[in-house]
């Protein structure tokens, strides 16, 4: 298979992982363009040894972090958040339950989410993951057992689980 | 490391991270036995792992991931799911020519990005005026058109150098542009100079000259150093937007305005003469 055809074929994974990080359509599709756009330019930096869906993975997350930054923050509350439009998720789960884990998922920083989204969902092995985020296993191992117990707590102590609302709903306060 | 910052009821020395990369399968075979013992003398461990395992599945069913976890299958999935879903992004690099230019693609391909978030700018061909034009106009005339839609709405700063300077402005832009320019009057149409500007060309950079008659109407001439050396003299329309281009000695040059077509002839013949040009030869 040649470079542009394995580029081609990780595409559906690479807009699968973008929308889960950016929970927006638009922008998903704007990133995963922007990323083949990049691999083909810069196929020579390629090393054929390594992990093609790896270093596709990391141009997309350059990307994503570049673009992050010209981007207002949204609140996680906001009605316009785009994750608000998502359509829902079919399956097994159960609708309501899926619904209060996105709004979690959007309230981790984006080094918590990235990590989940890299292992849980892409299934990147540690060393892979390692590579495409730039920081070492360590850091992997532990941001993502933060990741996954801040999940746990934001699941537990949401509006929809506590049976006495002690807290008030969750906010992410814009920055000033 | 123990950083749990939620929960303390984990017992002592277990380690979070340790624990969440069995969940992930990442463990080598002596520390997965060692969480294994310890799983089954501790449920709140236990029930972390459950909790995250849960939690993994659910953000598989929320992104859409396969459910079929196994690694080994990976291959196979993601060639079935890219059979599905047909690579979108790069069909319009999948033209025959254009997927073998490699690397070139990609700057095209760019091109018809920019091209399309121009969206209404953006040029459509409607035909050579003198018939044979069979591909698209070159881009300096589709530029020099983007470039007049763009400037010449502008009231107070149409141009960077104004006509009061006209001196100076063309020696910049001869500077710029590398060769000697010179700057037609188009008085005899009623249209003077307003001034002129820099842009950034195809292949370096181009210069645009502005004039206006006194009814405000406005049309602009573009100015660009050129490889090609095709010499027909032709229109390109957009809207209510006509260009006439050609090419002369290197340098490619595009009149545009929203006059009627007989009368911008008239006037691109005699700049185009005016500028060294032969405009005899296309008659």
């Amino acid at each position: 298979m040649n470079f542009e055809a394995e580029v081609i074929s990780w595409l559906p994974q690479l807009r699968r992982y973008a929308r889960a990080l950016t929970g927006d359509h638009a922008w998903a599709d704007d990133l995963v363009q922007d990323t083949a756009e990049r691999a083909l330019a810069r196929w020579a930096a390629f090393r054929p040894d390594s992990n093609l869906r790896a270093w596709l993975l990391t141009i997309l997350r350059h990307l994503y972090i570049d673009q992050l930054r010209g981007r207002r923050e949204i609140a996680v509350d906001d009605e316009s958040a785009p994750w608000r439009n998502l359509e829902a998720p079919q399956g097994e789960v159960d609708g309501l339950v899926l619904r209060d884990l996105q709004r979690a998922l959007y309230c981790l920083p984006v080094e918590q989410r990235e990590v989940l989204l890299l292992v849980c969902v892409e299934e990147l092995s540690y060393q892979e993951a390692s590579r495409a985020l730039g920081v070492p296993i360590g850091t992997v191992m532990s941001r993502l057992s933060r990741a996954r117990e801040h999940m746990r707590a934001l699941l537990t102590e949401g509006p929809a689980h506590g049976p006495a609302r002690k807290n008030p709903p969750l906010k992410v306060v814009r920055n000033p | 490391m123990n950083s749990d910052d939620f929960d303390s009821s984990l017992p002592e020395g277990l380690d979070l991270r340790a624990l969440s990369a069995y969940v992930d399968g990442e463990l080598p075979g002596a520390e997965r036995a060692a969480i294994e013992a310890q799983l089954a003398q501790h449920p709140q461990a236990a029930a972390r792992v459950a909790a995250w395992r849960a939690q993994k599945a659910a953000l598989r069913v929320l992104c859409g991931a396969p459910q079929r976890s196994e690694r080994d299958e990976r291959d196979e999935r993601y060639e079935r799911e890219a059979a599905d879903e047909p690579a979108f992004i790069v069909l319009r690099r999948r033209t025959p020519w254009w997927q073998r230019a490699g690397v070139a693609a990609c700057w095209l391909a760019a091109g018809a990005g920019l091209a399309l978030a121009l969206g209404p700018l953006a040029p459509r061909l409607t035909g050579g005026a003198w018939g044979g034009l069979g591909g698209s106009p070159p881009s300096f005339a589709e530029r020099a058109d983007i470039a007049y839609a763009v400037y010449t709405p502008e009231r107070r700063h149409p141009v960077e150098v104004a006509a009061n300077e006209e001196e100076h402005l063309i020696n910049w832009l001869s500077k710029r542009l590398n060769r000697p320019l010179s700057v037609p009057s188009l008085q005899e149409y009623g249209y003077s100079l307003v001034g002129g500007r820099l842009l950034p060309g195809e292949a370096g950079p181009a210069a645009q000259f502005m004039y206006e008659n006194t009814s405000g109407a406005r049309l602009t001439l573009y100015v660009t150093g050129i490889s090609r050396d095709e010499t027909a003299f032709r229109l390109f329309r957009d809207g209510n937007r006509r260009t006439f281009y050609w090419v002369s000695d290197g340098m490619g040059y595009a009149l545009s305005g929203p006059i009627a077509e007989g009368k911008l002839r008239t006037i691109a013949i005699d700049v185009c003469s005016a500028l060294g040009g032969k405009p005899e030869s296309w008659q």
